[in-house]
């Protein structure tokens, strides 16, 4: 149970962080741009967007500021931060030695990587 | 400095925050909201759609906000401070559960913490020596003696030739008097021990050094180390008391060393002076009548032996010893002893000490038996609230963290009151204890085990506390009826008839014990105890070094004594019964002229004394044949005995003892039985009586023995009001000499010390545990009377009378009692073998015991159950019917 719990969250976490590190943007536009960028498969619910941004900001990968929307309103805004690109780095690279490991054991891809 | 400042801020300022954080989020959240309604808007949507979807999407606003304020680390903290709070109201509410668990939690630990305290240097901590696990007391042991002991004539032999030990190291047997005479002059207690002596303890002196090899030696340099007591005491922590030269007896000895303030003889006898042994292994061989000098042997175990094989290995040895030492009479009573030092030190306390343990644990064991059932209690009540709480979306972990507080906060509270209670029950103790007691005087509130008990008790809060709250809430319990929980009121009758089990096995110990206690106070001792008292004289022996010059002294005191108003009778014995003596002869010493000799080292130990006339007549002990001694008699130079009727049966069987004559060993004399006296209790207050011979002790220096003499002195007048006449008296004759008196009463009341401390711990652990238990079975028996109300009414509206609903409710509770106390009576007779060498003319399974705590038990369980069981009885149907 824990660790399925952990991977999902992980995801989330890189999913965020690979979106910001296009630039910095509000909550909304985060969930919105995985949506679009995911063609409408991953929908990242406020229930897990908010708590995800607020632990990345505690764990302080990325930090936010307020700023104008675009119909300029009042928004939180947030942006990588020098850890967060780090981190994300490294969280790439684990995501695709897990993916293509996967992979293997799947058998989807033998001859692409033998 | 720095430091806290920061922190302290940055708390400040965490606080301050907080308000905006949550606004912050508020808004944060509303914008998300506001742009997905914008997004339908473009989409198409109505307004008022566009909304509806938008907050249907989003779902539950508070659990998001919730969710983001736990990210933060160190959220839970915030709630703490709300839990105790919400739980404190709790308590408020309902004083009556909060205070009943207090109060159990606090006994149980308190007395747990303060018996720990007192047995843990008996059973459990190590002894302050190096390698203390390994250090054993060796030596030979016989029925009159049973401390492990050794003579020079062997010593050496063994010393040389044994394998098992890594060290051996001798002490004297005893601490005897000797005078510090200095500007202040003190009677001290002096001893011997060889150089090797503290290394094999692995203690080195605090100040200055241990013995060197050369001055252990026969004529060597008279050096001395002493007791930090003695430094501290009479020469104000000096520390240039090393090198000084003291005065010892009239001798200078100087001071090479100070022994460390915490130092404990292996043998817990006290000594101020101590002298290098400086054993002469050439004349071993002839002194004391070849034997040599008689002394106390300890030694370290090479690592990896046992005690048992100790023993074997040292067997040839004891062997040799036996064949070539030891007189053929002694042969058969002589047997090898090695012991751990933990049972030298602690003597037959450990039997004592593992009874009060297991009581008191027993009690422990109640009491959380007690504070599971109230918080089960207690839980079931509110289950409901809990169901509400969870409903309104409270999380399981957020409802199983309240639960954990109110248990943390109940058992810090009785802890608290636990510990103020153990330190008031060690004080108790100590005022109790005999002195017999090993390390007593040291014991003092144990941390560790008063953290065990606190942990203990918190488990058992903790665990029956939490069994709701980790079930998922019963959509039942959110209905207006309160649930019924039947398991949970199984575990709690199964709990009460542990509780009434183990209480019915406290209260036939201590009931035993009381019996037993009872016998040793109403026995018949043989001798008047009223206004006897005894006067001790230690002579110093450098002043006093002739045996008439003793004599005279004490015919002297005597002599003024008897001048004194209000005096019946002055005697001069070595000693007074009842107490235990360890006396020197056994049957088989005693021959009978004209007689075959007993078969040698036959027969039981044979107390003697060395009596003046008036002995028996400050006793009162009837001289039943033959005559007293008489005044005269003493000047006449004649050898007179008298026997106690115990000896005259055996040792004359139906003869007329008077004018026959008898030798004891060791004295050429033989002995004139003049009289047979009644028996007299004389071998301590539980022990079976000796056979005893009272020698007459004639005004002939040379007959006064080796002991020192003790005058008995009876008056019409109260101790009180004689004893200071009488130390005037001897100051007269000589005014430094120290007097210590003590009345006889006051002799035989410390010899039942022992019984008396045993008694009354038991007897109050057996009270508090019966008191819990009945609290126990009382709150489980009205909780199933609360809970069935209802049925209650039922069958009195169908035609129940208020008898027949006083038996329901009543049988419930005989039933739990019965089954308790049949439980508890088969554990009672199960243990009781245990308490057998405590007990005195009693047996372990003395049936008027049982039967009378049975009833005991009886009467107070029914006691409880008919109080709840009567409020059940006056139920009105109507309202019952109406309850829910």
């Amino acid at each position: 149970m824990p660790t399925s719990t952990d991977l999902l969250q992980g995801t989330v976490d890189v999913l965020i962080l690979q979106t910001l590190a296009a630039g910095p943007m509000h909550g909304w536009a985060v969930a919105q741009r995985i949506q679009q960028v995911s063609k409408d498969v991953l929908q990242i619910g406020q229930g897990s967007l908010y708590p995800a941004l607020h632990r990345l900001e505690y764990k302080g990968w990325i930090q936010s500021d307020w700023g104008n929307s675009e119909n300029n309103r009042r928004a939180k805004f947030y942006e990588l931060t020098q850890t967060g690109r780090k981190q994300l780095e490294t969280e790439l690279e684990t995501w695709t030695r897990l993916s293509e490991a996967i992979g293997l054991v799947l058998g989807r891809i033998p001859e692409a990587t033998a | 400095m720095n430091d806290t400042l920061k922190r302290l801020r940055f708390l400040l300022r965490q606080t301050l925050l907080r308000r905006r954080r949550q606004s912050e989020l508020d808004e944060e959240l509303q914008f998300h909201v506001e742009q997905t309604i914008a997004a339908h808007l473009a989409a198409g949507m109505t307004a008022e759609e566009a909304r509806r979807l938008a907050l249907v999407e989003f779902g539950g606003m508070e659990r998001t906000r919730e969710q983001c304020h736990e990210q933060r680390p160190g959220w839970w903290m915030g709630t703490v401070a709300q839990d105790v709070r919400y739980a404190l109201r709790g308590f408020r509410r309902n004083p009556v559960f909060t205070i009943a668990v207090i109060a159990t939690l606090a006994l149980g630990i308190g007395a747990t913490t303060a018996v720990f305290s007192v047995v843990d240097r008996i059973l459990f901590r190590s002894l302050p020596y190096a390698h203390d696990d390994r250090i054993v007391s060796v030596g030979l042991v016989h029925s009159l003696e049973t401390q492990e002991f050794m003579v020079g004539g062997f010593f050496f032999d063994w010393r040389d030739n044994q394998k098992p030990f890594g060290a051996m190291a001798t002490q004297g047997t005893m601490p005897h008097a000797c005078d510090l005479v200095e500007n202040n002059p003190e009677q001290l207690d002096c001893l011997n021990f060889d150089a090797g002596f503290l290394p094999l303890l692995g203690i080195s002196p605090v100040l200055g050094r241990n013995f060197l090899p050369e001055e252990d030696r026969p004529n060597g340099p008279r050096v001395v180390l002493i007791s930090y007591g003695l430094w501290q005491g009479h020469y104000n922590l000096d520390p240039a008391i090393i090198g000084r030269l003291i005065d010892v007896d009239g001798n200078p000895a100087r001071v090479v060393g100070v022994l460390p303030k915490d130092f404990q003889f292996p043998t817990l006898q006290p000594a101020d002076v101590i002298f290098p042994f400086a054993l002469d292994r050439a004349a071993q061989a002839t002194a004391n009548g070849g034997f040599g000098t008689p002394m106390r042997v300890f030694a370290r175990l090479k690592p990896g032996v046992s005690i048992t094989q100790a023993k074997e290995e040292m067997e040839p040895l004891f062997a040799h010893t036996l064949d070539t030492v030891v007189p053929p009479v002694l042969r058969k009573d002589m047997h090898l002893g090695i012991r751990s030092l933990r049972d030298r030190e602690t003597q037959d306390m450990q039997l004592t000490a593992w009874i009060l343990l297991g009581s008191v644990l027993a009690v422990l064991l109640i009491a959380c038996a007690n504070v599971a059932s109230l918080m089960m209690a207690r839980s079931e009540a509110r289950e409901r609230e809990l169901a509400v709480r969870s409903a309104l979306g409270a999380s399981r972990a957020r409802l199983i963290r309240q639960t954990l507080t109110e248990a943390t906060l109940l058992s810090l509270a009785g802890a608290v009151v636990g510990l103020a209670l153990a330190e008031g029950l060690l004080r108790v103790f100590l005022d109790l204890a005999p002195t017999g007691i090993p390390f007593l005087q040291r014991a003092g509130l144990d941390l560790r085990i008063a953290c065990f008990t606190v942990f203990l008790s918190l488990l058992c809060g903790v665990l029956f506390g939490l069994l709701p709250a980790l079930q998922t809430p019963r959509v039942v319990a959110l209905a207006a009826r309160a649930a019924k929980s039947r398991k949970r009121t199984v575990l709690r009758r199964v709990l009460v008839v542990g509780q009434i089990a183990v209480s019915m096995v406290l209260l036939s110990g201590s009931a035993l014990l009381l019996k037993s206690f009872q016998n040793i106070e109403e026995q018949r001792l043989g001798v008047q105890t009223g206004g006897v008292f005894t006067v001790q004289i230690p002579l110093p022996s450098f002043r006093y070094n002739t045996r008439q010059k003793q004599m005279d002294f004490y015919l002297q005191a005597e002599a003024a004594l008897r001048r004194l108003p209000g005096i019946r009778a002055v005697a001069i014995s070595d000693s007074v019964p009842p107490g235990g003596w360890q006396g020197d002869y056994r049957y088989s010493d005693l021959a009978v002229s004209g007689k075959p000799h007993p078969a040698p080292g036959t027969g039981g130990q044979v107390d003697t004394r060395s009596v003046t006339p008036d002995y028996f007549k400050a006793l009162n002990i009837p001289v039943v044949r033959g005559r007293n001694f008489r005044e005269e008699d003493r000047h006449s130079g004649e050898s007179l005995v008298i026997v106690s009727r115990l000896l005259a049966d055996s040792m004359f069987s139906g003869e007329d003892p008077i004018g026959k004559r008898i030798q004891a060993a060791r004295d050429p004399r033989w002995h004139t039985v003049v009289g047979v006296a009644e028996n007299v209790k004389n071998g301590g207050l539980v022990e079976p009586d000796n056979p005893e011979v009272y020698f007459l002790r004639s005004n002939i220096a040379d007959y006064w023995g080796e002991r020192a003499p003790l005058m008995i002195v009876d008056s019409v007048l109260p101790p009180k009001a004689t004893v200071p006449w009488v130390r005037s008296q001897i100051a007269q004759l000589d005014p430094t000499v120290p007097v210590t008196t003590e009345s006889l009463n006051d002799q035989v009341s410390k010899l039942a010390d022992r019984p008396r401390f045993e008694t009354a711990l038991l007897g109050f652990f057996a009270f508090c545990g019966l008191l819990m238990a009945v609290i126990g079975l009382y709150g489980v028996i009205a909780f199933v009377a609360a809970q069935r109300t209802q049925e209650i009414g039922v069958r009195m509206a169908l035609g129940a009378t208020r008898m027949n609903i006083l038996r329901l409710i009543a049988g419930e509770g005989l039933r739990l009692t019965v089954i308790g106390g049949i439980v508890g009576l088969g554990a009672a007779l199960a243990t009781a073998r245990l308490l057998k060498s405590l007990l005195y003319n009693v047996g372990p399974h003395d049936p008027g015991t049982y039967v009378a705590v049975t009833l005991l038990l009886a009467l107070v369980a029914l006691a409880a159950t008919l109080i709840p069981a009567r409020a059940a009885m006056k139920v009105e149907p109507v309202e019952a019917l109406r309850y829910e």
